[in-house]
C-alpha cells in the first residue's frame, strides 16, 4: 500500500526555503554586477563599485577619478536597464502565477494567452496615432493596459468551455489573440511610412527590449509591480483554495467572483505596465512558475515571493546574454528568453497531453 | 430543522430539472437522496450549496436564508464533498486538507499550533495518519476521498452535503467513508448510488424522480420492490439483512 517516500517537491523545511531564498538573492547581486560590468564596453568591477557607492550614498565617498562617459553608462543606462529586467522579469512570473490559478491550467501565461500582444498593440496604436496624448507620458502605458483588458477579456471567452479551461483550448485561444493583435500591430505599422521612428519603436515593441529602460519608467514599473506584489501576497491564502476549482473554492467559503476580478485587474494591469517599458517578451512567466513549483511547492505564500528572484534573476541574466552574444550589436531580450521559453512550453504540452489525452 | 429546502425550482435551457422540491432535513440524521440517473440529485444538491441559483424557491439552515450569507459564513454551517475533481497542481495531503481551514483563518494572526493540530486530528480520523506529507496526486482514489472527507471535516461546519462522492470508489471504501461520516456528530445529506449503502447507514430516504420528490421515509419504508421497480424499473426482492436489521436489496434480472 504504501509507495515510496519520495518528497513532493524537495524543499519543505521553511529553513531550507529561506536557505534557497538566500541563495536566489546572491546569485541576483552577482548577476547584477555583472550585469553591469558586461556589454559593448566593459567596466571594471572597482570603479563599478566606486560609482555606485557615490551615487547610492548621494556623497563622494570616494573621489572620481573616472571618466563622465564612464559614471554614464553605469548609473544612467545599465543600472536601470538591469533593475528593469529583474522588474520585468519579475512582474511576468507573478502575471504567470495568476493566469495558471485564474485557469487551473499551468500552461497559461500572458505571452501564451496572447495577452502580452494586445497589451503591445495597445501600446503601438498610441505611439503611431497618438491618442490618449492627453495622458502625456502615461499614454503607452494607458493603451498597453487597455489592449490587455480587451485580450484577456477574448482569450477568456476562448479558453474556457462549460467553465473549464483545457490545455487545447488555451493554447488555441493564444494562438488566436496572438495572431489577431499581431495583425492589428502589423497592420498600424504597414499604415504608417516605412524606416520612420514610429516603426522603429513598433518592431521593438513586437520584438522585447530592454535598450529604452530608463530611471523615469523604471519608477512606474517599480512601483506597479511592488503594489501588485503586496497585493497577491495578501491573497495568498485564497489563491491557494482556488486550485481546486471554482466550486470548490466557493464552498470553502472564498469569495470567488470577487477574487477572480481581483486576479484579472491585478495581472492586465501588470501586464500592461510591464509590455509598455519591455514590449513582448515570451514565456517567462510559463517557465518560472513551473520550475519554482517544482522546489518549493504550490503554496502560494512560498511560491510567489521565490519565483519572483527566480524569474527576475534569469531576466537580468538573459539581458547579459542579449548584449554579450552579438556585441558590440545587441540582441532583443525577447529572442534570448524565447530561446530557453519555447522548448520548455513544447515539454509542458507533452507533459499534460499526457495526462488528459489531448486535453478532452 | 437543520436543513430546510422550500419549493426549490431550477431548469437548464428552459428545461425543468428540479420542479419545486421542498424537504426538511433533522439535526443530527443521516439522510440519503435516491434516484435514477439524470432524475436532478445532483442539480437539486447544487442549488443548496449555490453552485446553481434556484430559480424561485429558497434554501434555509436553521432558518436562515443561505442566499443571504457569505461563502465564508456558509463555510461555517455546511460542508460539501463533491466527486473528486482533477486538480493540475500538486500539493501534500496535509496541506489539502488545510485547505478546509480558509473560512476560519483570517489574514492575519492565526494560532498555526492549534489550525495544524485540528488538521492532524481530521487526517487521523478518516485513517490517513502517516500521509500527512504524501503528493495527493499520487494517492489511490480512496485515499484521495478520504483526504477529502478530512477536509471536509476540518471546516467544522455542522451539515455535510454529499454529491456523489463515492461513486466511482469501489464498494470497500464506499463503506469506509459512510462508517466515518456515520461516526461524526453532524447532520449528512447525500446522494447515494448503491441501495444497500444508503439501506446500512440512513435515517431516512428521499426518493427522487423526474425533478421531483416522489417518497420520503425510513428505509424499512422506502425499499420495498414497488416503489425501488418504480424508480428504477427493476425488480427486486428485498429481504432483511440479519447482522445489521436493515432492508437488504437484492436484483433480480429481467425476465426471471
Amino acid at each position: 500500500m504504501k509507495k515510496e517516500k519520495t518528497p513532493l517537491f524537495p524543499l519543505q523545511k521553511s529553513s531550507q526555503y529561506l536557505f534557497f531564498c538566500l541563495l536566489m538573492l546572491a546569485v541576483l547581486f552577482v548577476s547584477f554586477l555583472l550585469a553591469i560590468r558586461l556589454g559593448s564596453v566593459d567596466m571594471d568591477f572597482d570603479v563599478i563599485k566606486k560609482v555606485l557607492v557615490n551615487k547610492l550614498t548621494g556623497r563622494t565617498i570616494y573621489e572620481d577619478t573616472w571618466r563622465a562617459s564612464t559614471e554614464l553608462i553605469i548609473w544612467t543606462i545599465r543600472t536601470p536597464r538591469i533593475l528593469t529586467a529583474f522588474v520585468v522579469g519579475a512582474g511576468l512570473t507573478l502575471c504567470g502565477i495568476l493566469m495558471q490559478v485564474l485557469t487551473k491550467n499551468s500552461l497559461a501565461d500572458p505571452y501564451v494567452l496572447g495577452i502580452s500582444h494586445g497589451a503591445s498593440a495597445g501600446a503601438v496604436s498610441v505611439i503611431m496615432y497618438g491618442w490618449l496624448s492627453v495622458l502625456g507620458g502615461y499614454g503607452t502605458m494607458a493603451g498597453a493596459f487597455l489592449g490587455a483588458v480587451i485580450s484577456i477579456v477574448l482569450a477568456l471567452r476562448i479558453a474556457t468551455v462549460r467553465n473549464k479551461v483545457t490545455a487545447t483550448q488555451l493554447v488555441l485561444a493564444g494562438i488566436a489573440v496572438s495572431a489577431l493583435f499581431g495583425a492589428v500591430t502589423n497592420f498600424m505599422i504597414y499604415h504608417t511610412k516605412t524606416g520612420s521612428d514610429k516603426v522603429k519603436t513598433a518592431s521593438y515593441w513586437m520584438m522585447g527590449s530592454l535598450s529604452g529602460a530608463s530611471w523615469e519608467k523604471l519608477k512606474y514599473a517599480a512601483i506597479a509591480f511592488a503594489v501588485c506584489f503586496v497585493l497577491i501576497m495578501l491573497l495568498t491564502r485564497q489563491l491557494d483554495v482556488l486550485l481546486l476549482g471554482d466550486d470548490v473554492a466557493a464552498t470553502v467559503g472564498v469569495d470567488t467572483g470577487k477574487l477572480k476580478i481581483w486576479i484579472i485587474v491585478i495581472a492586465t494591469l501588470l501586464t500592461g505596465v510591464i509590455v509598455s517599458v519591455s514590449g513582448t517578451i515570451g514565456f517567462v512567466g510559463l517557465t518560472f512558475p513551473h520550475i519554482t513549483r517544482s522546489i518549493v511547492g504550490t503554496k502560494h505564500r512560498r511560491l510567489v515571493p521565490a519565483s519572483m528572484l527566480v524569474g527576475g534573476t534569469f531576466l537580468v541574466i538573459a539581458d547579459i546574454l542579449s548584449r554579450v552574444v552579438v556585441a558590440p550589436e545587441e540582441l532583443p531580450i525577447g529572442v534570448v528568453s524565447a530561446f530557453f521559453g519555447a522548448p520548455f512550453f513544447l515539454y509542458l504540452i507533452r507533459k499534460s497531453n499526457g495526462k488528459f489525452g489531448g486535453g478532452k | 430543522m437543520k436543513l430546510k429546502i422550500d419549493t426549490i425550482t431550477y431548469s437548464i435551457n428552459s428545461k425543468l430539472i428540479v420542479d419545486g422540491v421542498s424537504l426538511g432535513i433533522e439535526e443530527g440524521s443521516f439522510v440519503g437522496l435516491i434516484g435514477p440517473n439524470g432524475c436532478g440529485k445532483s442539480t437539486l444538491l447544487k442549488n443548496i450549496y449555490r453552485v446553481y441559483q434556484p430559480d424561485s424557491g429558497a434554501a434555509y439552515i436553521d432558518g436562515r436564508d443561505t442566499a443571504q450569507l457569505s461563502n465564508r459564513e456558509l463555510a461555517k454551517e455546511m460542508s460539501v464533498m463533491q466527486q473528486e475533481n482533477q486538480v493540475e497542481f500538486d500539493m501534500t495531503v496535509f496541506d489539502m486538507a488545510m485547505l478546509g481551514r480558509y473560512a476560519h483563518q483570517k489574514m492575519f494572526g492565526n494560532d498555526m499550533a492549534r489550525e495544524r493540530e485540528i488538521v492532524r486530528a481530521a487526517l487521523k480520523e478518516v485513517g490517513m495518519e502517516g500521509y500527512e506529507e504524501r503528493s495527493f496526486l499520487s494517492l489511490s482514489g480512496g485515499e484521495k476521498q478520504r483526504t477529502l472527507v478530512a477536509r471536509a471535516l476540518v471546516q467544522q461546519a455542522p451539515l455535510i452535503i454529499l454529491d456523489e462522492p463515492t461513486n466511482h470508489l469501489d464498494i470497500g471504501y464506499q463503506y469506509q467513508i459512510m462508517s466515518i461520516l456515520k461516526k461524526q456528530k453532524l447532520t449528512v445529506f447525500s446522494s447515494i448510488h448503491d441501495l444497500n449503502v444508503a439501506s446500512c447507514y440512513c435515517d431516512k430516504i428521499i426518493l427522487m424522480k423526474a425533478g421531483r420528490i416522489v417518497d420520503v421515509g425510513t428505509p424499512e419504508e422506502m425499499f420495498v420492490p414497488e416503489k425501488i421497480r418504480l424508480l428504477f424499473g427493476v425488480n427486486t426482492q428485498v429481504t432483511r439483512n440479519s447482522v445489521t436489521n436493515r432492508p437488504n436489496i437484492v436484483f433480480i434480472p429481467s425476465g426471471e
